[in-house]
């Protein structure tokens, strides 16, 4: 079966707003997803797959890693970008950690717009948050968005 | 990881030959690649089409499918290989020459600030040049001593340009019995 996906839709520069709000997303962080973040990421570091080898570390359990981290915020800001638009900055700070049995939100809000020599550049303010330990992740983006003109 | 006995280690030293050190540059094993762009966004439930379908990327503006940004380190490295028999000592992955001594050889990453210069395409061969940009110490809840290293690197494709550029700051601390046994070695609460 032929990877068949749904198109990107385009948001242009003119239409976004101070304080608008990204379409966030949310889900649970089953055993599976554990699995997930070390197949997507490649990131075999025990700590982040093995409970005694953390425990040992001194933290309470096994974490997500940071490959895991910005892969979800990345999304946000390239699904938000379009077809057409360009991720140019992404900076993130893993303040606690994202853990087994954590439900996530990942969400964003435009705080900043301006048009530079770099084009027109939107900034975003990001965070990775769960139901556990509130905020998570603080992060920041930048993207460019074409004009309607 | 380089782990030294506290009464080994000296920041001055260790500042002046490690900050502003460049690494070798390191070479992708594989071209960029369609399944680990895949198996990235099976892990975050991304469903971008710029980066799963390829007929959609051949009609985007990239002619072709493009990778996250944040994939730039995956292909410029070597991956999990060779692999090694189990364990928790992971074979370390980046220039020895870079690899920053410490007391402690637990690690975790904090802070990263990525810039995305230009679309990372299938097929396209990514190489990197890593660097220390600064070392020092700082005291975290786990371990007083801990080690803070701020690593950049440098993302080229198979043309020398420039596609990306990271800034990852971590650090290395003890485990718990060896802070307990001796919390502050490094003598930082007498300064």
């Amino acid at each position: 079966m032929a990877v068949k996906l749904d198109p990107l839709p385009q948001t242009y520069f003119e239409d976004i707003e101070v304080g608008d709000k990204l379409p966030g997303f949310s889900y649970d962080l089953t055993w599976t997803e554990m699995v997930k973040q070390v197949s997507g990421s490649q990131d075999f570091y025990a700590v982040h797959h093995d409970p005694p080898f953390a425990q040992s570390g001194g933290h309470s359990g096994i974490f997500y890693n940071t490959g895991w981290t910005r892969a979800n915020l990345y999304r946000l800001l390239a699904d938000f970008a379009g077809p057409d638009g360009w991720v140019r900055k992404l900076h993130f700070e893993m303040r606690r950690m994202n853990m087994a049995d954590d439900t996530i939100v990942v969400s964003g809000e435009v705080v900043g717009k301006e048009q530079t020599e770099d084009g027109n550049v939107v900034e975003i303010e990001l965070s990775i948050e769960n139901d556990r330990e509130g905020m998570a992740t603080r992060a920041t983006g930048s993207v460019l968005l074409p004009s309607r003109g | 990881m380089a782990k030294v006995a506290p009464q080994d280690f000296d920041i001055d030293k260790v500042r002046a030959e490690y900050v502003g050190k460049l690494g070798q540059r390191s070479d992708g094993l594989y071209p960029v690649e369609h399944d680990p762009i895949r198996r990235h966004e099976h892990m975050c439930y991304g469903t971008n089409p710029l980066f799963l379908d390829p007929q959609y990327g051949s009609e985007s503006q990239y002619g072709q499918t493009i990778a996250p940004g944040v994939m730039a380190d995956y292909f410029a490295g070597d991956g999990t290989w060779p692999s090694w028999n189990g364990g928790h000592e992971i074979p370390s992955r980046g220039d020895p020459a870079l690899d920053v001594p410490a007391i402690g050889d637990r690690a975790i990453n904090l802070s990263t600030t990525w810039e995305f210069l230009r679309p990372i395409k299938v097929g396209d061969r990514l190489w990197s040049q890593p660097s220390v940009a600064d070392v020092f110490v700082k005291p975290i809840r786990l371990d007083p001593n801990a080690i803070w290293i701020v690593n950049e690197t440098r993302f080229y494709n198979q043309d020398d340009e420039l596609v990306a550029i990271s800034r990852n700051t971590g650090l290395r601390h003890r485990e718990p019995g060896e802070v307990e046994a001796s919390p502050d070695p490094l003598g930082l609460q007498e300064k």
